[in-house]
């Protein structure tokens, strides 16, 4: 049975083109986040210049003193100076910057070409911004011009071996990418992170003060290391604590201030409790939901003002941290389930409203869309090994249902015994809703982690942390961007010498030889495994120089303060090596299932079956498949990796063992775990666009293949051999595997109904079973429909079942599409 | 049989499609037999009625002599031609079947419905979502055409699944000689069993023959088989079987059977492609069956069903 099938987002767009009331908008529990998001809906996001000015002032009065201090003072002085806002209707307090959906600027990171990059903004088409003409003066006349020269992207390619440089960066313009070994470090100050923001609630910014000025006491006053080292650390703590504290209480003011003179009875109480808990938090330990609901919200808000985390500061693991204080309040009769969702979505509102602004193109084309994953973790284990399900685990699962945005960004931990009831759950909020939550692995992650030097205490209770990752956030100690290898243009450099026709002659990779002249087909695969291992040697070379250079130019000492380590080291969090800390590093392989299949495609018709010559292969593959549709058809229907076939699997198996290997033998050198991962964000698609075409029938400069998932189209036996290919390919023999992103379509009858939630929830049971590390669905709806009635090329997987028969969507005619697409909107078939 | 003839017995599939999630209880691989015993007017499996493997031709898919000939070097019977845009023409009835152009196609425009296996290859296929169906209470079914005319290997499939603990299903139209069918059900976990028409004469008209044989076996079946779960299958097709009369009419046979589920599918097209592939033509001109005409047909047969159950055992005979 097909039927409808709109989430909430499409229905609330729906609902609003037809001119329909959204039926939430009158509940309780949702009718003040959709006052506030009249206000903000359709808005275009401006720049807020004040994070970056304020920064700037602060950092060119402090130099030579210690990165650490120096950024904490910046802190006190934009906690001092940048403007506060209570928003109306809103409850909790705290924004980054101008009302309305805003960006704020990272100048330690762009600011060599800040100026060039704000001309352009309002003019670019995806993700435009607006800027004040007042504002862009600002950024051209004061700020840019201090940056210039001391960024770190600067003297990072300039710290570049010259080997390393050109599978960077352009080496006439480095602001370019090569989109070939591809650093991260440099458009974001920190890998995805999560804070223990337990740690607030339970002891207040007050308290974790209190701890530095007493180790501040206890320092050896003749010891030269307590002397330089440790007393600036524990000084920045104490500062950045006390810059917290003054921004929270400065939003106390001007709640008071504004209570006095509203006239509306209702909102005159609520901005007098806003300032009263602004007084109270988080400077000390919050008493009861409503106070760790803003305790936390001020941490994140000032995480996000004192440094870009990749992909923004995650929330952790929300069900547990703030669990204590919702049964509290509600055993005590003072809030209630209405209450804690309006609350709820009071956080994901403001959420809504900050975008995550990458200035750099290289940023930009890595998250397409005003990307953002601040990942609220729910469910999982206790720290003692127990189902860590309970009732806020249910109401937010129930906020996701309910509310009509992207927001947040919401990951569901699996174990074995996950109840049923939370399951179900779980299916039904993926049914209802976009595809979320995503779902996170204990089964893969806790044992791998153990193998990595974690105890069960810390790896129980991990957080998720951005698009795949998990965080344990006082045992993980490394923040270094790490490198997205493209293995699609290691197989073009094999095919060409080491060169690749977007560069022309240059002799980008090893100089192998003509694989005209290979008689086997071991040759050509030692040829592009020559390759590959080239492309992790530089991605080492990179990291090693990277994790010493970021220590000169980042701090984050309120991210240090909310580190046990951190602190029991005096040590900022961004420098190499952290006393106790495991560094968790990873490379990111790109395009995985583009070079599967066109390994195996030459496996099968150039050295097997000799039905396509090399020489005829190369000509095609030149001229982009021009007048040889016939030879890209043979190739496409090749063996392919997603289909549970042993063929393409185990090319994929291998290709993921030599990468492997290859970190067991070097990351020793390196001195963290640089563990392979999956997970592209958006990047296959920069990555594609500097690869020609490939031998899997892939046309030139398209998207690669996305992260553990099959080629665009290519899967064409369903979702459960896509697991299994996923599952034959992995070296589980290894430890030094890490995330694999891995996305599954859905069409909306394969899950309708409670038998169709039964089956998603077995479906789920058995990707938990075969431990691997991630899964996302995506359920079908009419807008694909006609994506694939368009672009049939890339949904020749999409499969329509019905009951006692199942078609491809792209073998239908066109008047039985529509007809499909039509019932889909409505009805059932 | 003994276990090795069983593996090795060989018969005609023309799918095998995995994760269905609508034809029997959990997660499931459907193995398609070819070959059928009735001719459905509305059949949306028209590749599966004859026993033989045959050549069927996507014209949306040849990429044109343009750019591919290989089909044209290849055939011996002068049963390929060239249309105006320069795509490939394909005449049936020249045609000998000998698969060759199928072979040289490089896109699958011409494809070959029905290719043989043995047992051991089909159920290693199945046995590749082990993993699912160990979760979901899934396992394999058998359909088709109709699987049991080839009686000797559906029987050794279903031997041999449950040999390996496969939990098993068919999907069948009933208009098989009762032994067969008895000696399948031995090696059934559950049935899924089509009734059409309850009107014998209307049933030979839309299918070919009529229903007696179908309806005997279903309650012998039901009878001599206490245990086995059946569910009753009707596809309500527009102009055949979509009266409250015709619902009514099978609804109430379901009752006094007793002891079965019911359901009804919705009639859709989406077999028609596959028709021009094959160089026949679709019959039936009906539209496609109103939404709200299902429901209320539903409804009509939950309400037959019901009032059964609720009546008095005394009063019923």
């Amino acid at each position: 049975m097909l039927e409808c099938c709109l989430s909430p987002q499409e229905q609330f767009i729906q609902d609003q083109l037809e001119g329909k009331e959204n039926h939430l908008r009158k509940q309780r529990a949702h009718a003040r986040a959709f006052r506030i998001l009249d206000r903000i809906s359709g808005l275009t996001p401006k720049v807020d210049v004040q994070r970056g000015r304020l920064f700037t002032e602060s950092m060119r009065e402090t130099e030579g003193q210690p990165l650490v201090l120096r950024w904490a003072k910046a802190m006190m002085h934009i906690a001092k100076n940048i403007e506060v806002y209570i928003d109306d209707d809103q409850l909790l307090a705290g924004r980054a910057g101008a009302q309305g959906r805003y960006g704020i600027l990272y100048p330690e990171l762009d600011g060599d070409f800040l100026d060039v990059a704000i001309e352009q903004l309002s003019e670019r088409e995806v993700s435009p911004f607006i800027v004040d003409p007042e504002d862009a003066r600002i950024i051209v006349e004061e700020i840019a011009p201090y940056w210039k020269g001391k960024t770190y992207h600067e003297a990072l390619a300039k710290a570049l071996p010259e080997e390393t440089l050109p599978l960077t960066y352009r080496p006439e313009n480095v602001l370019e990418s090569r989109y070939i070994v591809n650093e991260t470090s440099s458009f974001r100050s920190s890998l995805q992170w999560v804070h223990d923001y337990e740690k607030v609630l339970k002891r207040g910014f007050g308290g974790i003060k209190k701890e530095a000025q007493e180790k501040l006491a206890a320092l050896d006053p003749f010891s030269p290391d307590d002397n330089v080292r440790k007393k600036p650390f524990l000084e920045a703590v104490i500062l950045v604590c006390d810059a917290i504290i003054l921004w929270a209480n400065r939003h106390a003011d001007l709640a008071a201030r504004m209570a006095q003179t509203e006239t509306d009875p209702e909102r005159k109480k609520e901005l007098e409790q806003i300032a009263e808990i602004c007084r109270h938090v988080p400077e000390h330990p919050a008493r009861n939901f409503r106070e760790a609901m803003q305790s936390q919200w001020f941490t994140q808000m000032f995480s996000r003002l004192e440094q870009k985390t990749g992909t923004i500061i995650s929330n952790g693991r929300m069900d547990q941290y703030l669990y204590p204080y919702y049964k509290a309040d509600v055993e005590a009769g003072v809030l209630d389930e209405e209450q804690a969702i309006e609350l709820f979505e009071c956080m994901w509102v403001g959420m809504a409203q900050f975008i995550d602004l990458y200035l750099s193109p290289t940023g930009g084309a890595f998250n397409e869309g005003y990307a953002h994953w601040e990942a609220v973790t729910i469910g999982g284990q206790t720290k003692d090994g127990r189902d860590a399900t309970n009732d806020l685990t249910y109401l937010l699962l129930r906020s996701k249902r309910e509310f009509p945005l992207h927001y947040p960004d919401l990951a569901a931990r699996i174990h074995a015994r996950s109840p049923k009831r939370y399951l179900w759950e779980v299916a039904e909020t993926i049914k209802e809703g976009s595809g979320f939550p995503k779902l996170i692995n204990d089964e893969e992650v806790i044992p791998l982690h153990l193998s990595k030097g974690a105890t069960f205490e810390e790896i129980y209770d991990y957080a998720v942390s951005g698009c795949a990752e998990v965080r344990m956030p006082n045992r993980d100690t490394y923040t270094s961007g790490c490198a997205y290898i493209n293995y699609a243009a290691a197989l073009e450099m094999a095919l060409y010498g080491g060169r690749m026709l977007k560069y022309g002659d240059e002799v980008i990779g090893l100089p192998t030889a003509d694989p005209t002249r290979f008689a086997t087909w071991d040759e050509f695969w030692s040829a592009y495994l020559a390759q590959q291992l080239n492309l992790i040697k530089h991605a080492f070379i990179q990291q090693k120089i990277i994790i010493d250079l970021r220590a000169r130019h980042f701090a984050t000492p309120l991210g240090s303060a909310l580190h046990d380590l951190c602190m029991e080291n005096c040590i900022d969090l961004h420098q190499p090596k952290i006393e106790g800390g495991i560094d968790l590093g990873y490379f990111e392989c790109i395009g995985y299932a583009t070079v599967v299949d066109s390994l195996a495609a030459i496996k099968k018709l150039v050295f097997e079956e000799k039905k396509v010559g090399m020489a005829e292969l190369l000509e095609a593959l030149r001229n982009n498949f021009q007048g040889r549709e016939d030879l890209r058809a043979m190739l496409r229907n090749c063996p392919s990796y997603g289909n549970n076939d042993p063929y393409a699997d185990e090319i994929a198996k291998e290709i993921d063992r030599q990468s492997v290997e290859f970190t067991k033998k070097y990351a020793k050198e390196v001195g963290v775990h640089l563990d392979l991962r999956y997970v592209p964000f958006t990047s296959h698609v920069p990555f594609g666009k500097v690869v020609s075409a490939t031998p899997n029938g892939r046309l030139a400069y398209t998207p690669l293949s996305d992260g553990s998932s099959a080629s665009q189209g290519s899967d064409v036996n369903g979702p459960t051999a896509i697991l299994m290919s996923n599952f034959m390919s992995k070296n589980y023999n290894y430890r030094e595997r890490a995330a694999r992103l891995l996305n599954i379509k859905f069409t909306p009858g394969c899950v309708a109904g409670d038998e169709g939630t039964e089956k998603l929830v077995s479906f789920i049971k058995t990707w938990c079973d075969l431990r691997l590390w991630h899964i996302q669905f995506n359920i079908i709806n009419r807008e694909t429909l006609l994506a694939a009635q368009k672009n049939p090329e890339r949904y020749r997987n999409l499969i329509v079942r019905i009951a006692g028969y199942s078609a491809y969507f792209c073998d239908l005619s066109k008047d039985l599409q529509d007809d499909l697409i039509a019932r889909t909107g409505h009805t059932q078939i | 049989m003994s276990a090795q003839t069983d593996r090795n017995t060989k018969g005609i599939l023309f799918n095998i499609q995995k994760y269905s999630v609508h034809d029997g209880p959990g997660i499931r691989t459907i193995l398609f037999l070819k070959g059928c015993s009735l001719r459905c007017r509305w059949c949306s499996n028209p590749e599966s009625q004859s026993a033989a493997p045959e050549l069927a031709f996507n014209r949306d898919k040849c990429l044109g002599e343009e750019h591919c000939q290989r089909c044209h070097h290849v055939c011996r019977n002068q049963a390929l031609g060239v249309a105006q845009d320069g795509k490939m023409v394909w005449n049936p009835d020249d045609c000998r079947q000998c698969h060759a152009c199928a072979e040289a196609c490089p896109n699958k425009a011409l494809i070959v419905y029905g290719y043989e296996t043995t047992v051991d290859q089909a159920l290693r296929r199945v046995e590749e979502d082990e993993a699912f169906y160990s979760r979901s209470g899934g396992g394999v079914t058998l359909s088709g055409g109709e699987p049991l005319v080839q009686a000797e290997f559906a029987m050794a499939l279903l031997r041999e699944a449950k040999r390996r603990r496969i939990h098993t299903c068919i999907e069948t139209c009933g208009m098989v000689p009762w032994n067969v069918l008895r000696e399948a059900a031995q090696y059934l976990d559950h049935v899924l069993y089509d009734v059409k028409l309850a009107d014998s004469e209307k049933h030979r008209m839309a299918t070919g023959a009529g229903n007696e044989v179908i309806l005997e076996n279903l309650r012998r079946l039901r009878r001599e088989f206490p245990d086995l779960p059946i569910t009753v299958r009707t596809p309500v097709i527009p102009g055949i079987n979509d009266t409250p009369e015709d619902i009514r009419a099978i609804a109430e046979i379901v009752r006094e059977v007793g002891g079965m589920d019911y359901e009804l599918l919705g009639y859709h097209r989406m077999g028609t492609p596959k028709y021009v592939y094959l160089g026949r033509s679709y019959e039936l001109t009906e539209p496609n069956l109103d939404e709200g005409r299902l429901e209320e047909l539903r409804a009509l047969a939950r309400k037959v069903l019901e009032s059964g159950k609720e009546a008095p055992r005394g009063l019923c005979a």
